[in-house]
């Protein structure tokens, strides 16, 4: 502990168990375990429960310079108000997963890879090890999600149920998804449902992108047009759209028609009904390790939060329903 | 946003980042309070982005009809305020209205947008010299 009065003092680095001087002000976070290789978890926060002005306040004090000038460029309270949360959400999620010592959830740094996916950025300190996390956040104006997982990366998309697009959706499909995705929208009579079936296809696609990315690497020329997410019924092998699913036998899977590293045997796709109001997408690695089991479900906690002042675990309740994949909720 | 005018002093702020001239002129810093939830935030200070001169600049008109299919895409109230350098993601486009404005610019100018040069697009000023370039192309 002694050797970091030799070093300058510099309040951006994270020097986490010096900073604990530092951060005597900082409200508390409930620490949690780090997920294990096999699971996956999910933080959601619900911008209509944060209405208080010193909590949004706090939330401000924890972002870094660069945050909070990103912030007040948005257009508007609601917008300004979601990326708030959305910053101090993977801020305070990240600091939950505490090692050796407690982590000042201001003091972390992030950057981006080369294809845009936001990473934390350790600063490597002699004696610690920093915690092989990975993250992504989605957010709408109505719910902010943080997905977090250790060693495999994570891609994960939420969009609102009822989100409507302007477009025609199957002129939309027909630009962006691929030829079997759209036979497949065609092919549902009522209208509802259709649009259903398009916002979760969506959902899966971005949730797939940022996966891609976070493996660091981009999509090349037309990705969303490449990719085709079918739905397989395990035990008959057959590939259906969602609904005609029991969610439980279901296997999402990727087939591309331009893949010459042939990524689409490692991932593997969740997608819930979550908070009742939207749809999630949840893309992490497939375990092909030897004596790994390729088709296990993905493990997955969730919790509904408003950072520094309650975290309730929401998992297995209605709140989060699998609608697609194999999920194991725990 | 409450501008200060004709102030074209320099503040060093903690909001530390770094300014760019043009032609030794330093752009004025607007010292302004946001409101979030009808309260200010304590003295933090907003910087307006510096004014460049685009040599290459799209034409006015073509900008106007991006703003307008902008504005249209988002549910804006018409007099926002959309100009050649308001970036999408600020005015609160997600990937889906993103898209959903590309169709839009595609349909408007009848051009066809590549999902390369599509990402490559945040602010109205890309999409509409971007939309010049490609209507050049078709000519």
């Amino acid at each position: 502990m002694f050797s970091f009065f030799g070093r300058r003092v510099n309040f951006e680095m994270s020097l986490c168990c010096f900073q604990r001087n530092f951060s005597a002000a900082l409200p508390s976070l409930v620490p949690v375990s780090l997920p294990s290789k096999k699971e996956t978890h999910l933080w959601y926060v619900l911008p209509d429960e944060v209405k208080s002005e010193t909590l949004l306040n706090q939330y401000l004090e924890i972002l870094s310079p660069y945050e909070k000038e990103s912030i007040y460029r948005m257009h508007g309270h609601q917008l300004k108000k979601s990326a708030l949360l959305a910053r101090a959400l993977v801020r305070t999620t990240i600091a939950r997963y505490q090692t050796n010592c407690q982590i000042n959830p201001r003091s972390l740094k992030f950057r981006k890879n080369i294809y845009g996916k936001p990473e934390v950025d350790w600063q490597n300190d002699d004696d610690w090890c920093p915690p092989p996390l990975h993250f992504n956040i989605s957010h709408t104006s109505s719910l902010v999600a943080c997905g977090v997982t250790v060693d495999v990366p994570i891609g994960i998309d939420v969009e609102e149920k009822q989100r409507r697009i302007k477009n025609n959706i199957l002129a939309f499909a027909k630009r962006y998804f691929s030829h079997e995705e759209l036979q497949l929208l065609a092919s549902v009579a009522d209208p509802e449902i259709q649009h259903q079936e398009f916002i979760k296809l969506w959902t899966l696609k971005v949730g797939q992108e940022a996966y891609v990315k976070a493996l660091g690497r981009g999509f090349s020329a037309a990705p969303f047009k490449t990719f085709t997410i079918w739905t397989r019924v395990e035990t008959t092998g057959d590939f259906q759209h969602f609904e005609a699913l029991d969610s439980e036998a279901s296997e999402i899977v990727v087939e591309s028609s331009d893949d010459p590293e042939n990524l689409t045997n490692n991932w593997k796709f969740a997608l819930l009904d979550l908070a009742g109001s939207h749809y999630a997408a949840i893309c992490v690695e497939k375990d092909n390790s030897i004596g790994g089991e390729t088709n296990a479900p993905m493990s997955l906690a969730v919790w509904k939060t408003v950072p520094f002042v309650e975290d309730e675990r929401v998992s297995g309740t209605g709140a989060v329903v699998a609608i697609g994949g194999s999920v194991k909720q725990f | 946003m409450a501008s200060v005018a004709g102030t074209t002093s320099l503040c060093m702020t903690s909001v530390s980042c770094s300014l760019k001239h043009t032609q030794g002129r330093i752009s004025s810093v607007n010292s302004v309070s946001l409101p979030i939830n009808g309260k200010s935030f304590p003295s933090l200070r907003s910087r307006s982005a510096p004014r460049f001169r685009v040599s290459c600049a799209a034409k006015p008109e073509t900008v106007k009809k991006v703003c307008d299919i902008v504005k249209k895409q988002l549910a804006l109230p018409e007099d926002s305020t959309v100009t050649g350098e308001s970036k999408f993601a600020a005015l609160g486009a997600d990937s889906l209205d993103t898209v959903e404005i590309v169709m839009g610019l595609e349909e408007e100018f009848g051009i066809s947008v590549e999902e390369e040069s599509a990402q490559s697009i945040l602010t109205v000023q890309d999409a509409a010299e971007l939309i010049e370039k490609l209507m050049e192309k078709n000519a």
